[in-house]
């Protein structure tokens, strides 16, 4: 590409775009869109992919498939409930899409999710940022999760905190 | 105390990897899978020792509002150092990179922007000679 990018109204209008895709979600036809953006439909798809590295509608799926993972970990929300918020009619084919996109279905999905969000203990461990402590242990010993047996972040740093009292497990394998 | 990573929120970690290596030219140190996600950092081959970059998942909803905001105002969120910034601007646009900022003088620094196709701007600068 050797068009110049840098002009400031194709930027802000592209934003604008991708503003006005999340708002409105599978409602607005790109068409329209484009129109308010001033572009063409083609043009439209081709400058948001250069700039986003997705197309308009990548984006769309994206961020519906973002707000059903978020309504599945952190609301109360039926799965048939969600399937409907995220603009489906069908649970069987929500379910289909959900799982062809992230590995697992919408109910394991929650399973899964549920204690990563849930309200953190009190312990003082688990209020240290536990990211860079377990990725330390990771980082030293790539195949450490698969040993440790560790399902998420919360049971792989206390795997870790563990190893300071006890014989290092990284260091018997 | 010393720093050797640093991280960037991403909204793909594939499309990120692809990004930050064959068109940045930077090297995989790291790609280790946690849960849905995974573990990736890079690091310059002109410096493999130096600070790596780990590709963070921008998978909370309020870092992503943050993340876009950010970017709608053209605001970089790192930089990273080049010998020349004129070059790297004539080769990443070459590779289809689009640049929010073309090649200018700030100061003794010279410097431009470009946008990582994974919701960030990056800012390079060429230090004064």
């Amino acid at each position: 590409m050797t068009e110049r990018t840098d002009h400031p109204t194709s930027f802000v209008r592209l934003c604008a775009a991708r503003e006005r895709l999340r708002e409105r979600g599978e409602r607005v036809p790109l068409a329209h869109i484009a129109r308010e953006a001033r572009l063409s439909t083609g043009e439209l798809i081709r400058r948001f992919a250069a700039l986003f590295g997705e197309t308009p509608h990548q984006y769309r799926l994206r961020e519906r498939l973002d707000r059903a993972k978020r309504l599945l970990a952190t609301s109360e929300r039926s799965v048939t409930q969600v399937c409907m918020d995220v603009g489906f009619s069908s649970v069987g084919s929500f379910s289909a899409w959900f799982a062809r996109r992230v590995g697992r279905a919408p109910s394991t999905y929650r399973r899964d999710a549920k204690p990563l969000v849930a309200e953190p203990p009190s312990s003082p461990a688990s209020l240290e940022p536990g990211c860079l402590s377990v990725f330390a242990g990771a980082l030293s010993h790539p195949d450490y999760y698969a040993k440790s047996g560790a399902r998420n972040f919360r049971e792989a740093l206390s795997a870790t905190s563990r190893q300071s009292a006890e014989p290092s497990v990284m260091e018997t394998t | 105390m010393k720093i050797a990573l640093n991280s960037i929120m991403v909204d793909d970690q594939s499309k990120a990897l692809a990004f930050y290596t064959d068109v940045l030219g930077f090297v995989k140190q790291h790609d280790i899978p946690v849960g849905e996600y995974r573990w990736i950092t890079v690091v310059s081959p002109e410096a493999p020792d130096g600070a790596a970059l780990s590709l963070e998942p921008n998978a909370n909803p309020a870092g992503r509002t943050f993340q876009e905001a950010l970017f709608a105002q053209k605001i970089p969120a790192t930089a990273f150092e080049v010998a020349d910034v004129d070059a790297e601007f004539r080769r990443l646009r070459a590779r289809g990179v689009v640049f929010t900022r073309e090649p200018m003088q700030a100061g003794p620094a010279r410097i431009a922007v470009f946008a990582d196709t994974c919701g960030n701007l990056i800012q390079i600068y060429q230090p004064p000679r």
